[in-house]
């Protein structure tokens, strides 16, 4: 029986080794555009209603995403947008996430001009130096960690030398983090002590446009001997408003922002640090109640592959408020104010199996002084090279409804993605 | 100065290693070896496809390119890997610093994020995106992470058994190579557990001869286990084509290096 069988599959595996590769056509590299991107169908829901909120659910869209690049001659296009139907806005929506024209300049520089992502920064899903726009919304909603970091319009130049080099980008358009509007997620008020959710969702006035009013970030870089080190400024804005005018309004204050970071292998592992120093520019004493006041941010981290295929991360982030003394004796509502060391850890665990066709992952932030904590549990199967599914889970808790995850108590939701990839 | 002569002298003795005696010393074999199958001339290009077997049959599909450059023959490497296949990993970019004396450093480019990440020194033992491959084949496995002993040699092979240093670290408790007694390229690779038994196989299924070097042209990692394989052609090899170490630094992460990366086209 064994022998038939070996009989019966020999000249079968001979034919599947001849027909293993079916073309000899490896792609023309570079020479045309190649279209690719996916599919999408995501579904979420709250686990238990927010009354503040219509909907319950907090995904519910379908998702086209188109990719593609152009090389004539020596400049790069470069597109990648999103189309679809949100039917918790209850729209159809095309999103941009990248518009490029990339070339260099000489044999040192490159110029990448457009809309694009951009990110710097040793923090795993903590930002200190990454003043890049974040939308926080697609982070809670369920949608892929890729919409985390949102798309600005910008022109970023990169120089490169043995010395070090030098990153710079200009945002002439402020670019604001998509920060919670009470659209989908209602979010803590100070003025109104408690969560709300305004009709119209929250749209707070941007800073006029002005060459003043855009934002510049700089980075300058290097790694000497496995070891990476860098320094940052950023001069724009806070990017959530977190300032009121006089009429209470919410608005964007204006700061700077000096900083740097390290990344290296320690031990069996990976270590970061980094710090930054915001200045409140408007409020540079503390006094001013309706401005944000100077912080001074640090984190340390450090990330092992502790089994096989099973890496933790480890994260301990401080944010100083300074001033903090101002701050309380002049503020309208002391008791929801920051306190003065907000004190976060993260945890992240992640588990390959199956050839990386199933991923296991938990990230974990907890603040002992904030008193709240955010998990996010995700499974992703990849079924093959065209069809993937994740589903996952945001789940919230707190002791203070004014906290960061304290306020999104009754945001906890799960949800779940179908994708083709073409 | 001192880099040509050593070329030279290490082309020499494999030259006469093809009509000498055959060679008896373990570590002597496995240094040839090595630097046939992962040194061949200062620097090197390829484009690689993979196809990911299942034991089911169910298939998956990677392309990229490897650009090499030798900081010392047989010593320190640059590798930059960049993926053209499939959609959901196109961009993807793989830059690793290889160090005899040290562990790699390793970071990946993810365009989507536009994030350069770092990936840990452990897990040089793990899936090479999701292929039978480890990330260790890609780029080489020190030979002074074994020790290395002499079984046999055949009227092709030159047949050696290598037992890990630290037993810990790896998946293995020992494999046995059988390396080519003209080329010196290892033709077939079994890894065996603990218990004595072969669960991993590498074998070499083509060779040719590029600018002076043999070659690996077809290969296939099985995983005798579960029954799965991973297939791999390497074509549009070009070596000594005078890639500057820049080539292989952040910036090519983020914005590969199109001429180097030029599919040649005689």
């Amino acid at each position: 029986m064994k022998l038939l069988a070996l009989l019966l599959f020999v000249p079968v595996a001979g034919l599947a080794q001849g027909d293993l590769w079916d073309d000899d056509d490896w792609g023309d590299e570079e020479q045309t555009a190649v279209w690719s991107g996916f599919l999408e169908a995501g579904a979420g829901t709250r686990f238990r209603s927010d009354p503040l909120v219509e909907h319950r659910n907090t995904l519910e869209e379908l998702r086209w995403r188109i990719e593609s690049q152009w090389q004539p001659s020596r400049i790069t296009l470069g597109l990648a947008a999103d189309g679809g139907y949100d039917s918790i806005e209850n729209d159809w929506y095309v999103d941009i996430r990248d518009l490029t024209l990339s070339f260099a300049l000489g044999s040192r520089i490159d110029v990448k001009v457009g809309r694009q992502v951009q990110t710097w920064g040793t923090g795993d899903l903590v930002f200190l130096n990454d003043l890049f726009p974040k939308d926080f919304v697609s982070f809670f909603s369920g949608r892929e960690d890729e919409y985390l970091k949102a798309p600005g319009n910008s022109i970023r130049v990169s120089q490169y030398s043995p010395l070090f080099n030098v990153d710079f980008s200009w945002t002439p358009v402020f670019e604001p983090d998509d920060y919670l509007t009470g659209e989908r997620f209602s979010f803590f008020s100070p003025l109104a002590g408690d969560n709300v959710a305004p009709l119209p969702p929250l749209s707070a006035s941007e800073p006029n446009e002005s060459f003043s009013n855009g934002e510049f970030s700089l980075r300058l870089f290097r790694t000497v001997a496995g070891r990476e080190y860098a320094v940052y400024v950023y001069r724009g804005f806070f990017k959530q408003p977190r300032a009121l005018t006089t009429t209470l309004e919410p608005v964007f204050a204006p700061m700077n922002s000096f900083g740097a970071s390290l990344r290296r292998p320690a031990g069996p592992g990976l270590l970061n640090a980094e710090v930054s120093y915001y200045e409140s520019r408007n409020d540079r004493s503390g006094t001013d109640p309706f401005m944000p006041n100077s912080q001074f941010r640090l984190l340390a981290g450090y990330e092992w592959e502790a089994k096989p295929n099973f890496t933790v991360g480890l994260q301990y982030y401080l944010e100083w408020t300074l001033d903090h003394t101002a701050l309380m004796e002049n503020s309208s509502w002391p008791q929801f104010e920051p306190d003065e060391y907000r004190h976060l850890l993260t945890n992240r665990l992640t588990y390959r199996a199956g050839l990386d066709k199933y991923t296991w992952s938990l990230f974990t932030f907890f603040s002992p002084t904030d008193q709240d904590v955010y998990l996010r549990p995700v499974f992703t199967y990849r079924h093959s090279d065209q069809w993937s599914v994740t589903t996952g889970a945001n789940l919230f808790g707190g002791n203070h409804q004014h906290t960061f995850f304290g306020q999104l108590q009754d945001a906890g939701n799960v949800y779940l993605r179908l994708r083709f990839n073409y | 100065m001192q880099r040509p002569f050593m070329l030279t002298l290490a082309g020499l003795t494999l030259a006469l290693g093809v009509h000498a005696e055959p060679l008896t010393d373990a570590d002597d074999i496995t240094a040839r070896a090595n630097l046939a199958a992962y040194y061949s001339g200062a620097d090197g290009r390829s484009e690689v496809r993979m196809i990911i077997s299942d034991a089911q049959g169910r298939q998956q599909r990677r392309q990229f390119t490897v650009l090499r450059r030798d900081v010392d023959d047989g010593g320190d490497q640059q590798f930059l890997v960049v993926f053209s296949q499939p959609s959901d990993v196109r961009g993807t970019t793989f830059l690793v610093d290889k160090h005899v004396d040290k562990d790699d450093d390793r970071w990946l480019y993810l365009p989507g994020l536009d994030l350069v990440k770092r990936i840990s020194a452990g897990d040089k033992r793990t899936s090479f995106v999701g292929a039978h491959v480890f990330y260790e084949d890609v780029s080489g496995r020190r030979p002074s992470d074994d020790t290395h002993e002499f079984v046999e040699t055949t009227d092709e092979f030159y047949v050696l058994r290598h037992v890990p240093l630290d037993a810990q670290s790896v998946e293995f408790a020992n494999y046995i190579t059988w390396i080519d007694r003209d080329t010196f390229l290892p033709m077939k690779i079994e890894y065996q557990n603990a218990a004595g038994k072969a669960y991993r196989l590498v074998e070499v299924l083509g060779v040719e001869e590029f600018d002076g070097y043999a070659t690996v042209t077809t290969s296939r990692v099985s995983n005798i286990l579960s029954g799965g394989t991973t297939d791999m052609q390497f074509r549009y090899i070009r070596y000594d084509v005078g890639m500057p170490a820049d080539v292989f630094t952040e910036r090519s992460l983020r914005n590969p290096p199109r001429d180097w990366l030029a599919r040649p086209t005689d």
